[in-house]
Parts: C-alpha cells; structure tokens; sequence
C-alpha cells in the first residue's frame, strides 16, 4: 500500500528524469491516463515540482493519450532552443520557446481532451466538491474563476477540475481531470499571498495568455482521482474590486446557455450534450456570485453547497 | 499471407477486429493501448467502434476506458456526418436542378446509407459533372458563395489543364470543402477510363438530389484511388471501404464476372488486381480464385508486396520509422508522380516545385503535391 503512495516529489529528481526519458510515465487526471516522455531538462524540473502531488503509477496498461515533449530539430536547437508537443508523433502545432516547455505540455494535453474526449461532456468550467456533491464554476476567461477555484481548493475543497468540467452523459457525474490550475498575470501573487501552502511553479513570462504560473494540485484531491462527484450548484462568479458578496438566482434557460454554450464540445455532441447539460440545470440551483474577499465568496459556496446537497438528498 | 514487414503485433490485433469484431473479447488491456493508436492513425478508429459496439455480446468485454475511446469516434463521426450532409443539403440549394451532379466516395457512401459508412469519417464533398457542365457547376457554386482556396497562376494551372478536379472550394465559415471532378483518374495520367460509358452509367438514389457511379464504378473508383492516385501512405481505410462496397454489391459469381469487364473496359485491372490482394490478404475480403483479371508481372508483385506493408498499414510511432519504411515511403511518392504525369511533364512540374520551395511558401503552393 505505502508503495502505491510514491508521489513524483519523492522520487529523486535523476531517477524520475531518467523514466520520463526512457520509458515514459503515466500520469492519472481521473478522467483520462496520459503517458508522456521527455528528455528535456527543464520540462522534468517543472513537472516535478508541480505534479509532485501525483502518485507514481505502477503499471497501467493502457493510456488514453500518448505524448512527448522533445526538442527543437536542426540548427536552431543552438541558437533558440525549442520545444515540441508530439502525439502518437505528430506535432499538432507550432513549437514554444524551450523555456515554456511545461506550459506547453499544458496547452498540448488540453488540445488533446479538447479534441479527442467526446465520451464526455467537455464543459469549460471548473468543478469542486465536498464529499459526493460539487460545484460547477463556469464564466468567461477573465472573470476570476481560476482564482476563486484556487481559493477554494486551498480552503479545503476537492478540486475536479479548473478548465475542463468533465461531464459524463450516462451517468450525469463529474469526472476528476486534475490538471494544475494556470494562474495569469495578477492571480498569481494574489494566490501566493492567500496562502502559503500554496505550490507554484515558476513565472512564465509574456507567454500567449500573458504570465502563467500552474498551482498544483491538492494531496487530497489528487488521492480522491477515481471518485467521481455528482452536481449540485452552479455557479457564475464574477470578481469585483470592492464589490460586497452578492448572489442572484438564474433562471434555468439562462443558466442553461450560458453552461452550454460554453462547452468545448456541445456542438460534437448535439442531442447528447444538450441533455446532459438540461439535466444538470434541472437538479442544481443556479447562481450568479459577485464578490470581492476570497474568504467571505469561499465560505459562503461552502455553505451554499451543503445547503444545496443536502436538499438534494433528503428529496 | 502477405508479410506484415517490422509491424507491431497489435497491427494483427486491429486487422483481425476489423475481420472479425467479436474478437474484441480477447484483447488485453496492453494490446488495446497499441490498437486505439494504431485504429485513430489509420483513421478507423470510428468504423471499428461502430463494429465492436454492433455485437452486443462482446461490448461487456471491453474495458471502460477502451469503451470510452470507441464512443467518442463514434459521436465525433457521426457529428462530421452531420456536418456533410448539410453542406450536401446546401450544395443541393445552389446547383441548378436539370445539371446532373454525382457524389463519389465518403458522400456517395453516406447518400446511399451504406454499412461501410457507419462510423467512418468523411473529408471532404467530391462531385463529379461532365467536362462539359463543369463550366456552368463552378459557376453556380462561385455565384452561391463557394470560394475556392487562393492559390497562384501554377496552381490555377496545375489543377485546370492537368488535374481531374478543380482547386477545393469551401463556403466561408463551413466546415467541409467541397471537390469538383470532371472524371476519376488526372487527365494526364496513363490511365484513362471509359468516360462516356462512367457517365452514362450514372444511377440515381432513392430520394436524392445526387447521382452516385454504378456499383462497380464505384469499387474501381475506390481502387483507382488507393493505386493510382495516392502514395500508398496510410491508406488501409480505403482498403477498408473497397472490402465493404464487395461485400455490398457482389453477391454472385456473375458480379465478379461484371466487376472484371468493366475493369477491363476502363483499363483498371491493374489497380483492382492490386486492391483485390490486399484486401484478401488482410481484411479476408471472399474473393473468387479464378476472375480473369491479368495479373501484373511477378517482380512488380513482390515489389508491392514489400512496399505496402510498411507504406499503407499504421505502425506504432513511439520509435522513429524504420528505414525500411521510409525507402518505401519514397517509392510510394515516386510511384504516384510517375503515375500522375508524362515524364517531361513530371520533370516540369518537380522543377516548378523545387524553385518554389526556395522561396517562401504560401499554404496553397504547399497544398499541391
């Protein structure tokens, strides 16, 4: 059982390096297995760090995306190192800069759940939970999501996911995909200062999304990968400076599009995803939250959501 | 049987799924891994999961996450599906209704409801007009908003007087481009099929505004492609469709007997000769031993025979290609443009694309082997 516990940061860095050169490794975001190969210093530093909650796989068989961040090819390579994202070795777009190789094993894994997960209803929102029950957070980029979702992990909500909330059509459960949370731009020191438990990787500057840095993971969260949750809120935040805590209860058509259409895949998925998402909105009250002070937005989602679970469950 | 070159066991795996889907019951967790990549690379991934999850009893014996994977191909073909038969509604709207206009390939396929179309994933609209009607079909198309890809005076050439299509056409903001043909193999290639009789043969389908090629047309078509007007690369779904339309038009000894006149009538034995190899070899198409069909000469068939495998099946591509397969990767290239043109057109033409290549290339310029 202690075996099975080996998390990437106790590994020492030359033996993780090696695998990830050699033989690759797989990691575990709940709802897919990606198996990833890199002999790029650097990437292996900044996975270490920000995977380090991650368990060390012991033998899995199957994968669900097969990737590798490798180095730029030709003479380049000296004189402005590169680095590219291949599946199944393909290299599905342009290279990064070798210094942004982390970040863009990041925006490379997302490409591939974006393009080739439609078991799942891929909504862009993020999700948390408490025990069984979550929290679906959908808004437009820049309307603080990302934060308040970091917040709430660091507060000891379960994360499920930041991008991608991954909704399976047959069972109408949220799917674990532990992707690290990329903070941009002011998110990032607001984050550090919030809480020093906090695990950052570096600053990536002037990437195309501005300056980035991936929180990880929670251990808790990471430990509960295989559980699925089921919805029972939904939220729309939006972060105001100054503004007191409100909340506004959504119409279901209204929260239904704004869910909806939103999604990575709705369009794929037609009827599916459509069904999926009107039963979602169905069996969770909808919010929008307007808020200023993380803690104040953070315990009234908690109570907010055992309010809405235990509702749920005593019907 | 036919040597599968430096293949991947699991190459085994997928081809004997795509014989038989009830072997799916037997596959490991490992092999599975393998066969997913190998099905995606060959763009089959969505035509397997249709046969897998068509046999009830052995759907309980695929792991989740294999299931998973079969279920996404299968949405995400049916939603391109979609996508096609509402640019053939449109195309419908914009071509006059007295101009007789077929569909080839993955369109007539789907216009004809075939088994073979379940799960597969189609590219692009081909149409087929007369020479004579070409004219006034692109017209129509220009004049209903399709907009054919920029490309330069070369291009513009190129695909006029030498190609059997026009540049691709799209209608801005849709997702499926849309080929005009005049006829199926380039106007400068060896090759040249009975025009009139293809044409005279065309049938209508039940309900449809688009004609699709007689069913044998429709097989050598498939088999003309696959030979004559690829590079062999990655190219088991058409092996893969040309089993499926055999086993949905031939049903009797005198079919084959049709199917190898009409080869013989377009100058097609070759290619359906070679089609029917491969497809006997490794998807156990039933193919009568004795058509007369003359076979190519025997080095030409040990040279196939060595270069398809490792040209036409999907591999692994966790380690770089085998030189092996690379030298037969070349031969697949060289073999199309010495098909396509006459030498001193084809000199011409590598000598226009080797210069070109040294100035900076515009994705049109790329887009043209």
């Amino acid at each position: 059982m202690i075996a099975q516990q080996t998390r990437f940061r106790d590994l020492p860095p030359s033996l993780l390096a090696a695998r990830l050169a050699k033989t690759a490794i797989e990691i575990e975001f709940g709802a897919a297995i990606v198996r990833v190969r890199s002999s790029l210093d650097i990437f292996v530093r900044d996975f270490q760090r920000i995977y380090g909650a991650f368990v060390v796989p012991e033998r899995i068989p199957f994968a669900d995306f097969h990737v590798e961040i490798c180095a730029g090819r030709g003479l380049r390579t000296f004189l402005k190192p590169q680095s590219r994202f291949l599946i199944d070795g393909v290299q599905p777009f342009d290279p990064f800069p070798r210094e942004q190789a982390f970040p863009h094993f990041e925006w490379g894994v997302n490409w591939c759940f974006a393009q080739r997960f439609n078991q799942h209803v891929l909504l862009h929102a993020g999700a948390l939970a408490l025990g069984d029950g979550a929290v679906i957070m959908a808004a437009p980029p820049g309307s603080g999501k990302s934060t308040l979702t970091a917040a709430m992990m660091l507060r000891g909500f379960r994360l499920l996911s930041d991008e991608f909330g991954v909704l399976c059509p047959r069972t109408g459960q949220l799917w674990p995909m532990l992707k690290p949370l990329a903070l941009k731009n002011r998110s990032i020191d607001v984050i550090r200062d919030y809480a020093e438990e906090a695990i950052l990787g570096p600053i990536y500057k002037a990437t195309r999304k501005g300056d980035v840095a991936h929180l990880a993971p929670t251990d808790d969260s990471v430990d509960a990968r295989r559980l699925p949750a089921h919805p029972r809120l939904v939220i729309f935040p939006s972060f105001r400076e100054g503004a007191p805590l409100t909340t506004r209860r959504l119409p279901a058509e209204d929260a239904f599009a704004r869910l909806a259409f939103n999604s990575f895949n709705y369009g794929v998925l037609g009827e599916t995803s459509f069904n999926a998402v009107a039963d979602v909105i169905d069996s969770c009250p909808a919010f929008a939250l307007e808020y200023s002070r993380f803690d104040e937005a953070v315990e009234s989602l908690r109570a907010m959501l055992a309010e809405s679970t235990a509702a749920r469950e005593a019907a | 049987m036919i040597g599968l070159g430096p293949a991947d066991p699991c190459l085994q795996c997928l081809l004997g799924l795509l014989r038989d889907p009830r072997s799916a019951h037997s596959v490991s967790l490992a092999d599975w891994d393998k066969t997913i990549r190998l099905a995606r690379q060959a763009r089959l991934l969505g035509v397997l999961a249709h046969r897998i999850q068509s046999q009830a009893e052995c759907l309980e014996k695929v792991p989740d996450c294999v299931l998973g994977h079969l279920r996404s191909a299968t949405a995400y073909s049916e939603h391109r599906v979609q996508m096609l038969r509402m640019e053939l509604a449109a195309l419908a709207n914009a071509l006059p209704v007295e101009l007789p206009v077929a569909v080839l390939k993955g369109a007539a396929y789907i216009v004809q409801d075939f088994e073979l179309a379940r799960g597969r994933l189609p590219s692009d609209v081909d149409l087929l007009v007369s020479r004579g009607q070409l004219d006034q079909a692109e017209a129509a198309l220009h004049d209903a908003g399709w907009v054919a890809e920029a490309g330069d005076a070369y291009v513009e050439r190129y695909y006029r007087e030498w190609s059997h299509e026009l540049p691709p056409m799209r209608f801005p903001g849709h997702p499926v481009e849309v080929d005009l043909h005049h006829t199926i193999t380039p106007v400068t290639s060896r090759l040249k099929p009975d025009t009139a009789s293809l044409f005279a043969n065309l049938q209508p389908v039940s309900g449809q505004r688009f004609l699709v090629l007689q069913p044998l047309d429709q097989i050598l078509h498939a088999a003309v492609h696959l030979f004559q007007d690829s590079e062999l690369f990655a190219n088991l779904r058409d092996l893969v469709d040309i089993d499926g339309l055999i086993r949905a038009h031939l049903h009797s000894a005198s079919d084959w007997q049709a199917l190898a006149a009409r080869a013989r009538q377009h100058g097609f034995e070759r290619p359906l000769w070679y089609a029917l190899r491969y497809c006997r070899a490794w998807l156990g198409t039933a193919i009568p031993s004795d058509l007369p069909l003359a076979a190519p000469p025997a080095v030409a068939i040990q040279l196939m025979d060595w270069v398809l495998p490792r040209c036409t099946l999907p591999r692994v591509p966790d380690r770089p290609a085998e030189i092996s397969r690379r030298i037969a990767g070349l031969f697949g290239v060289l073999r199309y443009q010495w098909l396509r043109m006459p030498p001193g057109l084809l000199l011409r033409h590598l000598t226009h694309k080797g210069l070109q290549s040294l100035r900076p290339s515009t994705a049109a310029q790329r887009n043209i082997r």
